[in-house]
């Protein structure tokens, strides 16, 4: 007796040990975990380009984005300023810019123009080599051109023009929008719906930088909210100004809400079902407390092995944990089932003795199948394998330390009467469903479900990983296509040992891109060497000043005199052309200068194998072409994290085939070790069945396959065998342990029926193959009787 | 005492009269002015462009033909000392040389040229709104012979240009263009006709049909 107390009392120890963990976890700082992008694997071979993805994306993370639109600019102009000032005034932005400082053309000059006889674009580069060019007439074009007052260099200093075209083609402007009035806006054409008149559409730019971390919930709350007054506000003095915005805050919020729901949801539906179900097998309250009791251990350790071994939790992990409810309960689910069963010949020792054997084995089995998922190459899947491995485990335990000594009174139900339904559908089992029904079923379940595999597809999109509300990608589609602002996660990154050597393999991946460009390939490209030319470049364009500008300074003279220049003009250009000579442009005085920081962000800076920068392509059309090309420049790569991630997942799925062979194998071999080969076998094949016809209806649903389905199937395997086990453990209490099982797959279909129901793609996917499999398993597991071995 | 502050306060009153930019009057003048010439889809005029320029010993002289298209653009066709002609829009300038080659470049690829461009369509159609929103404008003399000076409001425009003068009778008849780098260009015009539509020629080298 005192050793089921002994039990009970080192149960209550870990309890409080578990819950203490948790109290300390969660009362420092929220272990949490919200960030999307941590769900995807490291798919990059080379950790900079990781680093650079990371990089770009915390760049654009910590930002949102708002335009406010109106048919009339001076409105425009005014609404965006009070939603701007509102912004301010809630104080959830670290800080907002309607209003920008203008990009001061006379400071792009102050850059260049100490640097200008190394510079020449790639067009005055081939006039000048091929003598294409007249200087006179250049001159002549730049005294007499009309319209650009104030607007060129110096005529003193860039006679030519050549610095001019310089500043004209760097790559600044990718955006489409305008500094007007110390506001950036862009001019749009919109049809006007049922009239077909086409308005013209201001919207003005504001960008807003947060006080925090976008994943932050405080701080998603603050901003949220913020906007929503904004909002409110604008639309009471401006009815018609439209107002769209962007920014990963705004996704974080909209996954994090839902996820939040949806643990609540699944938690509390499962807690619900699984009490109703309990009571309505077993009539009494004292299995519902017990059952929660071990389900909350099981959980709790669950949270905080997760939190201690990854140092937080992600949303995604509990929601699956929420759905492990239904499957943590089957432990103790099988132990009242006996106390059921046993009636009045209950002992509490030599019951737990009876289910050891089925109960070990089943666990042994479920943990095989979760932990195929540790496995798994994404960081969210193998914390949900950990947490599932823990939990499961946990509430084994209860049933061993716990229940026990909370059960010892006998069952006062008389055992004949309360499982008299069971009863029934067994004697109806065993009468009807000998082994030659059993086979005529399992060719029927091979016809239905091979048409099925036949249909098979997949689909590896990236997107089943991380979904995102229409509403949101409305609108930043319409505002990517307003502002021209590209995509952050398709880049180029060029690496190289020194700086000129990345600012050499830049320019070569510039010069491949500029026929592409023309072919619409890509819509532009902007790049550092366009910003900085190599060394190289910088010497061959002094060469091209010295030997087609400066090579006859007479004639150089007379043709600046002629046009009309003082004569100390062209004393003053040979003299500045001469002290140049040993003053190229370099990085430190680059990036010191007052450059837009978009281009400075283009240089990455140094890295454990030398220097890098990326190049940012515009509108690509076809991503195989942009792959192609850097595989044939030195020192570049195309960087493609959502279609990395697409490939990976496909490569895992197409892997997938043989790693659920392998755990069907592992498993067998844990069965043989209690049931000898071919009752092994037997108590196997419901399982794999249900997984043979999972596929087919898949098939024949045109579900298209994913490696999440895989996953899950994985997982029906382990879950699915339990049932076979716990009836063929049955013995001589069969109709007692049926009703246990039908209880634990009641509970279990219950809580991944809601998992069916999340918004997160692969969730679902996990939730509605599971409801399948295991549903079908749990059909076809009273096989294992038909097929009992006759003992002795 | 009292008798002096109201006094310090009524020439306070007049002082803040005299510094308004532009009064009700003025205004409506302006409008009047802005008026006369919107009636014009297009207005062709000859133009004499004086550049007077710090390095420069002696100022740049130029003539052509001007067409001011409401819906179209600019269109500046220079006779001597060479001929070039160029076709300023909204989005592009197009220069078209001697033989009819034409070169398009996005009015991007100057760093503000889509600000003075506009500034420039505003002031030869005398779109009073949009130079009021650019400048700020102090006007003198009646609506058959005024003059406007223009000092830019927005620091992007003020950068390349201190101040812009018009004057003019029925229609622009000057404009002085003080830029800050120290360089004044003058802009006369002559013969200066409104008509109600392009000929064949300003057609084709605006690119629209007829």
């Amino acid at each position: 007796m005192s050793g089921i107390r002994l039990r009970a009392y080192l149960w209550l120890l870990m309890m409080l040990g578990v819950i203490g963990m948790c109290t300390l976890q969660f009362y420092h700082q929220s272990p949490l975990q919200t960030n999307l992008l941590s769900l995807l694997p490291a798919t990059e071979r080379n950790p900079v380009a990781e680093e650079a993805v990371t990089r770009l994306a915390n760049i654009a993370g910590n930002r949102a984005i708002f335009l406010i639109g109106h048919t009339s600019t001076e409105t425009a102009k005014l609404a965006a300023n009070a939603f701007a000032s509102s912004l301010e005034q809630s104080n959830a932005f670290h800080q907002v810019i309607a209003n920008i400082p203008a990009i001061d053309p006379k400071q792009l000059v102050e850059v260049y123009v100490d640097h200008r006889f190394h510079l020449l674009t790639e067009g005055d580069r081939h006039l000048l080599m091929n003598e294409q060019t007249d200087l006179d007439a250049r001159l002549q074009k730049k005294l007499y051109v009309p319209f650009q007052f104030g607007l060129t260099v110096p005529i003193a200093d860039d006679p030519f023009g050549f610095l001019d075209n310089w500043i004209g083609h760097l790559p600044l402007r990718s955006l489409k929008l305008e500094p007007e009035d110390g506001m950036l806006l862009v001019r749009n054409i919109e049809p006007h719906g049922v009239s077909h008149q086409s308005t013209e559409k201001t919207w003005v730019f504001i960008s807003a930088e947060l006080d925090g971390s976008a994943y932050d919930n405080i701080v998603q709350n603050h901003v949220v909210s913020a906007v929503l007054k904004a909002k409110e506000a604008l639309w009471k003095t401006s009815p018609e100004a439209e107002i769209l915005y962007t920014g990963t805050v705004f996704y974080a919020d909209d996954a994090r809400v839902n996820a939040e729901r949806e643990i609540d949801f699944i938690g509390i539906g499962s807690l619900v079902g699984m009490l109703a179900l309990l009571y309505f097998v077993f009539r009494s309250v004292r299995p519902l407390a017990l059952g929660l009791l071990s389900v909350a251990f099981g959980i709790g350790a669950a949270v905080a092995f997760t939190i201690s071994m990854y140092g937080q939790i992600h949303l995604i992990t509990l929601v699956f944990g929420a759905s492990l409810i239904g499957e943590a309960i089957d432990y103790p689910i099988q132990y009242f089932a006996a106390h059921l069963g046993a009636g009045k010949d209950w002992a509490p020792m030599s019951g737990l003795k009876r289910i050891t054997p089925g109960l070990t084995i089943a666990l042994v089995t479920s943990l095989l199948g979760y932990s195929a998922l540790m496995f798994a190459p994404f960081p969210a899947l193998s914390q949900i394998g950990l947490f599932a491995l823990v939990g499961l485990s946990a509430a084994w335990i209860s049933v061993f330390l716990l229940l026990p000594a909370l059960l010892v009174k006998p069952n006062t139900r008389d055992p004949e009467a309360a499982v008299a339904k069971p009863k029934l559908l067994l004697t109806w089992w065993k009468t009807h469903m000998g082994k030659r029904e059993c086979y005529v079923v399992v060719i029927m379940i091979l016809a239905i479900a091979l048409p099925g595999w036949l249909q098979l597809t997949s689909n590896d999109d990236v997107r089943l990983l991380i979904a995102k509300p229409s509403a949101l990608v409305t609108q930043e589609e319409k505002i990517r296509e307003l502002t021209g602002i590209g995509n952050e996660s398709q880049f180029f990154l060029i690496e190289g040992a020194t700086v000129d050597a990345v600012l050499l393999h830049e320019e070569m991946l510039t010069q491949r891109l500029a026929p592409l460009i023309q072919k619409a390939e890509i819509s532009g490209y902007q790049g550092i060497s366009s910003f900085l030319p190599s060394l190289g470049t910088q010497k061959k364009n002094y060469a091209l000043w010295a030997n087609k500008v400066f090579d006859d300074k007479n004639a150089l003279q007379t043709t600046l005199t002629h046009a009309g220049l003082h004569e100390e003009v062209s004393e003053q250009l040979i003299n500045t052309f001469e002290t140049s000579a040993k003053q190229p442009l370099l990085l430190e005085d680059w990036l010191k200068s007052p450059i837009a920081n978009t281009a400075k962000n283009l240089w990455l800076g140094k890295t454990d194998q030398g220097f890098a920068a990326i190049g940012l392509p515009r509108n690509i059309r076809n991503t195989e072409t942009m792959k192609l090309l850097a595989e044939k420049i030195e020192g570049v790569t195309f960087v493609d994290k959502a279609g990395s991630t697409s490939q990976l997942l496909q490569n895992y799925r197409q892997w997938g085939g043989f790693w659920l062979l392998g755990v069907i194998t592992l498993i067998y071999l844990a069965l043989v070790v209690r049931y000898r080969w071919t009752q092994a076998a037997v108590v196997l094949t419901p399982a794999v069945l249900a997984i043979v016809l999972t596929f087919g209806m898949f098939g024949h649903f045109h579900i298209p396959l994913s490696l999440f389905h895989l996953m899950a199937l994985m997982l029906v395997l382990g879950v699915g065998v339990n049932y076979a086990i716990f009836l063929r453990e049955g013995g001589a209490y069969a109709a007692a342990s049926l009703s246990g099982v039908l209880l634990s797959a009641g509970t279990t279909l219950l809580s991944f029926g809601l998992l069916a129901f999340t918004s997160m793609p692969a969730l679902s996917s996990f939730g509605l193959t599971l409801l399948l499999g295991v549903g079908i398993a749990v059909l076809l597991a009273p096989m294992v009787m038909s097929f009992e071995a006759k003992h002795g | 005492m009292s008798q002096r502050i109201i006094n310090s306060m009524l020439a306070l009153f007049v002082a803040c009269l005299c510094i308004q930019p532009l009064n009700a009057s003025e205004s409506e003048m302006l409008n009047r002015i802005g008026e006369q010439l919107e009636q014009y889809p297009v207005i062709r005029a000859e133009f004499i462009q004086t550049k007077q320029m710090l390095a420069l010993k002696r100022p740049l002289v130029s003539t052509g033909q001007l067409t001011y298209s409401r819906s179209h653009g600019v269109l500046w066709q220079i006779h001597q000392p060479y001929r070039v002609s160029y076709v300023l829009g909204e989005e592009d300038i197009v220069e078209i040389d001697a033989n009819g080659v034409q070169k398009v470049r996005s009015v991007r690829e100057v760093p503000g040229l889509a600000q003075v461009g506009r500034v420039f369509r505003a002031m030869l159609g005398a779109n009073t709104a949009a130079l009021r929103t650019y400048f700020d404008v102090a006007l003198e003399g009646a609506p058959d012979e005024w003059k406007v000076a223009l000092v830019p409001r927005q620091p992007q425009l003020a950068k390349a240009l201190s101040t812009i003068q018009l004057e003019g009778s029925q229609f622009v008849d000057a404009i002085v263009i003080h830029e800050t780098g120290g360089d004044v260009a003058t802009i006369r015009f002559k013969h200066v006709q409104g008509v109600s539509a392009l000929n064949a020629s300003e057609s084709q080298l605006f690119g629209v049909a007829p």
